[in-house]
């Protein structure tokens, strides 16, 4: 997961507003090709160092978010103290079993509150994660959109322009015929000779975007690219998902606003730990996920207002009970 | 007081709403065969195959300038935010030779019949810093990257190779300035004049060579702290060890003498024949005018065969691993 994405994560939560530009659109259907991607049973597992709430989810069968740490009297936990800190290795099941089939021209969103898989599973396909079982079989390379980590904010725009495309497997000439169009894209000017790390977070998102979507890939693969930038480039870079769709196939696209999802997507897949639990047409999906994600958000903010309010009635009751004795 | 803690504890668990169940998982229409029956039909190809050994090669030398412009910029950015800036890839070096210069050529006199201590050790020290930034930038180069790993297709080779032509860049300017202190110590009253002849020309091929050993000593480092994190703490350890045992501040070579004598053939050999030794050898026969440095044939073919040996060996070792980074 990339500095960004995790910030987003942090920042969004699950966004269910719905963006005035967006409303009412909707993806065109383009008459689907040939299977162009079979992911079969995959699984995706991931070491992590120094954690044991890990553990205790694997012994519990549960998934790492569900799991309570296991409580120990002080005497045993003094002594694992020693193993909870040297060679606290466990291992997180990140995609347990996920198989579905994409066609040429599939415009395919992908949902799920945060934590469930969505940008691992996004990285599976593209085969930036070798899965732990299962396989992924395609056509053509899959690239996800997105040079962010490739990128120094130390280098000139110009300079990252010239990385950015050689990390995505352009050649130098490719990148001396497209740096025109990515600088006008990105709408930067003269700051393409000023170090990145002095542009603003929307003049760095629009270069990256613009960066990323030079070079057009078989299956292209957006994680929140969408999050940052004004209405006119939300719509410049709708337009050139939609061109890379019509060109090449199929476009997956990982988001928190349903809204963005409706209006870019034909299929929707719904992630929730791990597993693929609906996976259909988009209207279909976005409104059952809507549902759980509005009977979610109320089951929490309830959890975290119910339990103040029942302390706080608690309280009262003690004192009248104190008074009246 | 502790029966109205445990009440009030349950009756908030109560009064929890349950979060909303998702709808079980779907249960796909196609079997797995059936799938890999599909995938076969459309000539799908599967993702996270590791290459053949030669489609590897021809994927890493399709990606040169990739490597050149990102070793390139990342020595550039590593001195940016700085006064001095780019100032300091010499600096570095020159302070660091200087302290071993004071300790050890003054303090301690361990020269043993080099007569310039002031090149031996300038020498010693600028190129041993080539080899100790390759090893660590190698081990970190895939362990420290895999934001970039995780979101891009390139093969992984590229960044060992790209990390020790970062270093390899600011080694240039350093080997200048290497050049003009040596040149500079036979102007000193204590030393001999030191003649500019066209053996300095080696100093080229030896550069090189240690060049082509050092990324084979990345892609080795760069495999082995992917896998395992733990060694990066082991490896400055070895470089120290390294560093004494290689006659980089003094000709360890001539203390083998004063060892026991059935240790002293084969650790003679070792500490004289052994790669990082080999190329300080040649850097100093190069440079130095000196009758216990003179050319010779024999070193130059085993510094080649050294950088061929590592190289190969390393990258082989590297790209059986392929297919495993990123996943942790």
């Amino acid at each position: 997961m990339t500095d960004d994405v995790a910030e987003a994560d942090a920042h969004l939560d699950f966004d269910l507003e719905d963006e005035s530009d967006d409303a009412g659109e909707h993806a065109e259907s383009i008459p689907l090709g040939d299977p162009c991607l079979v992911v079969d049973d995959l699984h995706i597992v991931f070491r992590v160092f120094g954690g044991k709430k890990r553990e205790s989810a694997k012994k519990q069968g549960l998934h790492v978010q569900d799991a309570t740490p296991v409580r120990r009297n002080p005497v045993k936990r003094l002594l694992g103290a020693g193993r909870q800190h040297v060679g606290a290795v466990s291992e997180v099941h990140a995609v347990r079993g996920v198989s579905f089939t994409a066609r040429h021209g599939e415009s395919i969103g992908i949902v799920g509150i945060n934590g469930s898989g969505k940008s691992t599973l996004l990285r599976a396909i593209t085969g930036l994660i070798p899965p732990h079982t299962g396989s992924v079989y395609v056509d053509g390379e899959p690239a996800l959109l997105g040079v962010n980590a490739a990128l120094m904010p130390q280098m000139t725009g110009a300079k990252n322009i010239e990385i950015g495309g050689l990390a995505l497997g352009m050649t130098p000439r490719q990148i001396d015929e497209k740096f025109d169009e990515v600088v006008e894209f990105a709408d930067i000017g003269d700051f393409v000779d000023m170090p990145m790390r002095t542009y603003s977070s929307g003049m760095a998102a629009r270069l990256r975007f613009a960066i990323s979507s030079a070079a057009v890939p078989d299956i292209l693969m957006v994680d929140e690219a969408l999050a940052t930038g004004d209405a006119a480039f939300k719509a410049r870079s709708k337009a050139r998902i939609e061109e890379v769709r019509e060109q090449a196939g199929t476009v997956f696209l990982v988001s928190h606003s349903i809204s963005t999802i409706e209006a870019m997507c034909t299929r929707v897949l719904w992630m929730h730990q791990g597993q693929l639990v609906m996976d259909g047409p988009v209207e279909e999906v976005t409104e059952a996920y809507r549902a759980f994600v509005r009977a979610h958000r109320q089951a929490r903010s309830s959890a975290r207002a119910g339990g103040r309010r029942q302390n706080r009635q608690d309280g009262q009751s003690r004192q009248d009970r104190q008074r009246r004795s | 007081m502790t029966p109205v803690k445990t009440a009030t504890s349950g009756a908030q668990d109560a009064g929890r709403p349950r979060p909303p169940e998702p709808p079980d998982p779907v249960v796909p229409s196609t079997s797995s065969a059936e799938r890999q029956a599909i995938a076969e039909q459309f000539g799908l190809t599967k993702m996270g195959v590791r290459p053949p050994l030669w489609t590897y090669i021809k994927d890493v030398a399709r990606r040169g300038a990739f490597i050149r412009v990102l070793g390139m910029s990342s020595a550039y950015a590593r001195n940016q935010n700085t006064y001095l800036g780019q100032l300091w890839a010499v600096l570095n070096p020159i302070l660091n030779a200087a302290v071993y210069v004071l300790i050890f050529g003054m303090l301690l006199n361990v020269s043993r019949g080099v007569d310039n201590t002031i090149a031996f050790i300038v020498i010693g020290v600028f190129l041993f810093r080539f080899v100790e930034q390759s090893v660590n930038g190698g081990a970190q180069s895939i362990a420290k990257r895999s934001n970039l790993i995780r979101s891009l297709h390139f093969p992984r080779a590229v960044l060992p190779l790209s990390n020790v032509m970062s270093h390899l860049t600011t080694l240039v300017p350093a080997l200048v300035v290497m050049c003009l202190i040596v040149l500079g110590s036979g102007l000193l009253p204590a030393y001999e004049p030191v003649p500019v002849t066209w053996q300095w020309l080696l100093l080229i091929p030896a550069v090189g060579m240690l060049w082509v050993f050092n990324m084979g000593l990345a892609f080795v480092m760069a495999r082995l702290v992917a896998i395992t994190p733990d060694l990066d703490n082991v490896i400055s350890f070895i470089l120290r060890l390294a560093m004494y045992g290689s006659g980089v501040i003094f000709p360890v070579v001539r203390y083998v003498s004063e060892l026991p004598e059935w240790m002293q053939g084969w650790m003679g050999t070792i500490l004289e024949f052994q790669p990082i030794a080999v190329y300080l050898y040649l850097g100093r026969s190069s440079l130095m005018n000196e009758e216990g440095f003179p050319q010779e044939p024999f070193m130059w073919v085993l510094g080649a065969v050294w950088a061929v040996v590592f190289f190969v060996v390393g990258f082989i070792i590297f790209w059986r691993g392929e297919e495993r980074y990123g996943r942790d």
